[in-house]
């Protein structure tokens, strides 16, 4: 009804101005039923906004930031700033008067993020994620969130805007923390509105709010506050709830505009991906996954928003010709330097003691807000009763190690739908042929060894050790390997091949969407394992030797049904960019007997 | 045409409130999206802002602020201030493109400057007088704000509501404003640091104001948001424009038996920059610049009108005049300007 009625307003005032002939937009009309639907539009939208947006308190009620949930089991974006003084324990309050219980799962001290979890709903209210991509300045946007810890009521304060500015880059202010690609608004953001939501005018989630330019006017909004992008934070979602403290990358070279204006390699890595994929000094960087890179502060922009490990694609120029290629980041820090990051800023154990106030966040700058609004934290923490005392683990490395353990279970889950692996023995027997050529091909992978067969040519290694060889000289046994690892990821689990670790969601070359993905060492080398989100297909492993060496990458694809098994009809074995070989599996024998090895 | 732009105007107004208006909203003007409308307006709008930069970079005193292309597009209309001590100031464009300026000369009353470049095809705002907001108004502020835009990055855009249309009244000591007119006072924050020499516009994209200095108000502490208005502008640029306040020092003829500072008998603070400011350090007793009535900590900006960049311009200017001949000049006492008439 009342969007009918606010088009038929428009029309009438559209076909009246020429009319009229001299229209003083200066003087606003009586208000047309249009700005009233449109009100009531934006009053919805701010609603649903505020239904998913979270205050951030201490376990014992004190301080105050904000969140936002973006998934109805309860899990909640947030400032690493605002979580960091409270340490792993919180409670979160929602517009529906009430207060949650919640844990820390993983936290970025780079990128200023931290994901929290919420109990005591299966239903919360999200908030729709938008395209922060398509934000552009003079768009209208507003922000949700707890400034001044003004909401002793739970319900969040609004605030409405213009995006002043948008891929912002914004330098680590003292500590770590840099704010890369974000949006600015001239929203009211202040102390307390910190790892709020920051939506578009439809009420869809666009950034974090986290930081302002104050200066000389001291922590009040002087028109300037920064947003995460959400792309950056879904980028790290992932990663987040794996309960680590997660990092953020290099691309092992660094770079400077020359004075033709182009972006130029002045330094490289010879141990580093892009070098590999034949990227040298004095090379010109073009586009960076798929954004055009003019200026440093673009390059800069376009690595802050991405994890460690993922691989993005890299066009550049050289003497002859422009490459299209993919690198892989490298990590920007060492474990132990964030490790000491989290414990400057946050408590790990269960029940902290008293805050010392050296231990207090360092007031860097003037910048991040939130911080001056915190009361500490005191030991009255001890007294109660901690009911989510089991959602939490410490280890190191983890701002939670619960989170790990709770996404390893989930891609476990997985690998009993896709069949009976208990049924299979130790020993399979995969025949089939060597793809595009006549070439028959037999892999044999058990317990003790692991042999490919080509033709008449056959090439064996231990079941755990002595692999790392086989890659360095990118031979194709490294399939079999592969097909090693996909038979145990199957037969016992990630958790008992070796240390297992869920990283996040990360991409693959040539695929849509992300995929779950898990570190398990093996032996002398790690081998990461790629699962489809949904079915928990194993689409690729990677069996990683060091730094300097390409990983063997081997692509499980065109999966079928075999005797009940989802098992893959190709097994390609790539290095590099470039695909060695690839088997084309026509049949699997689940209880090969050891007998079998080595005759025809 | 006009009619399309006057429409435009209307849905700007009303979209402005209301970005989540139905799609089909301009139903007879097709090609206008209101909902986009506004982010035109202001990337429009960011064709004709550039960034400044030149002295400063010590505390409190930054050395950027924001310019506005204005005349055939070789003129950039900005605040005079300190970042303008420099021999050529820093112009870089919307799109990155960086260009030396010269000062083209000085309004020490309205606190503005203009500078020249080379043409470099960029749009100028037009001045027109006429074009007074109306308190309530809707207006937005672009601006290189705390210098967060580099390179080919876009000003930032606030918006805001015209407040009032008032005087800076003169509180001595209260407001260090050389600047005593007519100012548009805004609601929000857009006087920051950098923000200075930046355009206010109104829904048609129209320059409405010249964002000012940052102000204080040293009793209240209060930081006051306001630009120049455009007819306060006009005649200000008229003014320097019309060789009023030149800059051109260089050129003037020397004479063989010119003023020198030691037989005024001034000393002025020591020439150890680039572009010294030409203050006073102290003044002889008896002497023709105590008669004029010459102070210690005077800043001389003009001599004749003609514009005093540094010590050593106004060793140039002063070895143009005639011994024998009197001459006129303007300095700044603290907040006043004061005009001295000085008398061989």
């Amino acid at each position: 009804m009342v969007c009918q009625h606010s088009v038929v307003a428009q029309q009438e005032t559209a076909s009246q101005a020429p009319e009229a002939g001299k229209i003083d937009p200066q003087i606003a009309p009586e208000p047309a039923a249009a700005v009233i639907a449109a009100q009531q539009q934006r009053i919805e939208a701010m609603q649903r906004a505020a239904a998913a947006t979270v205050g951030v308190f201490g376990f014992d009620g004190q301080g105050g930031g904000s969140g936002v949930c973006i998934t109805p089991d309860g899990y909640v974006l947030t400032n690493f700033h605002v979580s960091s003084p409270f340490g792993h324990r919180m409670r979160c309050g929602m517009n529906d008067g009430k207060m949650y219980d919640a844990v820390v799962a993983g936290i970025d001290p780079t990128g200023d993020l931290a994901v929290l979890k919420m109990y005591g709903r299966d239903d919360f209210p999200v908030a729709t994620i938008g395209d922060s991509d398509q934000v552009r300045v003079g768009q209208w946007c507003f922000a949700a969130g707890n400034p001044f810890v003004l909401a002793t009521n739970l319900q969040p304060t609004i605030t409405y805007g213009l995006v002043s500015g948008v891929r912002r880059y914004q330098y680590p202010s003292g500590t770590i923390l840099e704010y890369s690609d974000c949006i600015q608004t001239d929203t009211a953001i202040n102390p307390g509105n910190s790892g709020g939501p920051l939506f578009n005018a439809r009420g869809e989630l666009i950034g974090i709010n986290g930081r302002c330019s104050f200066e000389k006017r001291g922590r009040v909004n002087v028109g300037v506050g920064y947003a995460i992008s959400i792309r950056q934070a879904m980028n790290f979602f992932w990663h987040l709830r794996s309960g680590r403290i997660v990092d953020h990358a290099t691309l092992g070279f660094t770079v400077a505009t020359d004075n033709k204006g182009r972006v130029i390699v002045t330094n490289i890595l010879e141990s580093s991906d892009a070098y590999r994929r034949g990227l040298r000094y004095g090379d010109e960087i073009l586009r960076i996954a798929d954004r055009e890179i003019a200026t440093t502060n673009q390059l800069k922009n376009v690595l802050g928003i991405f994890p460690n490990h993922w691989r993005i694609p890299l066009r550049f120029r050289n003497d002859i010709e422009v490459v299209d290629t993919y690198v892989r980041l490298q990590s920007l820090h060492l474990p132990v330097e964030l490790e000491e990051i989290v414990q400057g800023e946050s408590s790990q154990e269960p029940a902290p003691p008293p805050r010392n106030p050296q231990d207090e966040p360092k007031d860097t700058d003037k910048e991040e807000d939130g911080k001056k609004e915190k009361g500490p934290v005191r030991g009255q923490k001890a007294k109660k009763v901690d009911r989510l005392a089991d959602r939490y683990e410490s280890r190191r490395g983890y701002s939670n190690y619960y989170f790990n353990r709770l996404e390893i279970d989930r891609i476990v889950g997985t690998i009993s739908q896709r069949g009976d692996w208990n049924a299979t023995g130790p020993m399979w027997r995969l025949q089939g042929q060597v793809a595009g050529e006549p070439t028959a091909l037999q892999i044999l992978t058990g317990d003790a060894s692991i042999t490919a067969k080509a033709g008449d040519r056959e090439e064996a290694v231990g079941s755990k050790l002595g692999w790392i060889p086989w890659i360095q000289q990118r031979s194709t046994l490294p399939l079999g390997l592969g097909v090693r690892v996909w038979q145990l990821w199957h037969r016992i689990g990630p958790q008992k091949m070796g240390e297992a670790v869920y990283i996040g969601r990360s991409p693959l070359v040539g695929r849509d969407g992300l995929f779950d993905t898990t570190r398990i060492a093996i032996g002398e080398l790690d081998a990461v394992v790629y699962t489809a989100p949904d079915s928990g297909l194993v689409e690729c492993i990677e069996l990683t030797v060091d730094n300097q060496t390409d990983p063997a990458e081997i692509f499980f694809e065109k999966y079928r049904s075999i005797d009940g098994r989802s098992f893959p009809a190709q097994i390609r074995l790539a290095y590099g960019l470039e695909t060695r070989t690839a088997m084309e599996v026509e049949s699997v024998e689940w209880n090969a007997a050891p007998a079998a090895e080595g005759t025809d | 045409m006009r009619i399309g732009m006057l429409c435009l105007a209307w849905a700007i107004c009303l979209a402005s409130a209301v970005s989540l208006a139905p799609h089909n909203w301009a139903a007879d003007e097709p090609s206008v999206s209101p909902a986009r409308t506004l982010e035109q307006l202001v990337v429009q709008s960011e064709r004709s802002i550039v960034k400044l930069y030149g002295a400063g970079g010590a505390r409190g005193l930054e050395s950027y602020q924001t310019g506005i292309v204005i005349g055939d597009g070789t003129l950039i209309l900005t605040s005079w201030s300190t970042v303008l001590d420099v021999e050529k100031v820093r112009v870089v464009t919307f799109d990155g493109r960086r260009l030396d300026a010269e000062v083209a000369g000085v309004d020490p009353q309205c606190e503005l400057a203009l500078l020249r470049i080379p043409d470099a095809g960029l749009p100028p705002y037009a001045l027109d007088p006429e074009l007074v907001p109306r308190v309530g108004q809707r207006v937005f502020a672009i601006t290189n704000l705390f210098g967060i835009a580099a390179g080919n990055e876009a000003c930032s855009a606030q918006k805001g509501v015209v407040m009032a249309i008032a005087p800076l009244t003169k509180r001595k000591g209260s407001l260090k404003t050389l600047y005593q007119g007519r100012v548009i006072v805004i609601d929000v924050m857009t006087n920051n640091p950098g923000a200075s020499g930046g355009a206010l516009i109104d829904l048609s994209g129209r320059l409405v104001g010249v964002i000012g200095k940052e102000l204080r108000d040293e009793q209240a502490g209060i930081w006051i948001n306001y630009a120049l208005p455009v007819d306060v502008v006009k005649s200000s640029v008229d003014r320097i424009l019309s060789g009023q306040t030149s800059s051109n020092a260089a050129t003037t003829a020397t004479v063989s038996e010119p003023h020198r500072l030691l037989d005024l008998g001034l000393a002025l603070i020591p020439d150890v920059l680039p572009k010294t400011p030409a203050f006073v350090d102290w003044v002889k007793e008896d002497s023709i610049a105590a008669r004029a009535g010459l102070q210690p900590n005077d800043l001389i900006l003009l001599v004749n009108e003609v514009r005093v960049d540094s010590r050593k311009g106004l060793e140039r200017i002063l070895s143009s005049i005639n011994r024998a001949d009197s001459f006129q000049i303007l300095v700044q006492r603290g907040q006043e300007l004061i005009r001295i008439q000085v008398r061989p």
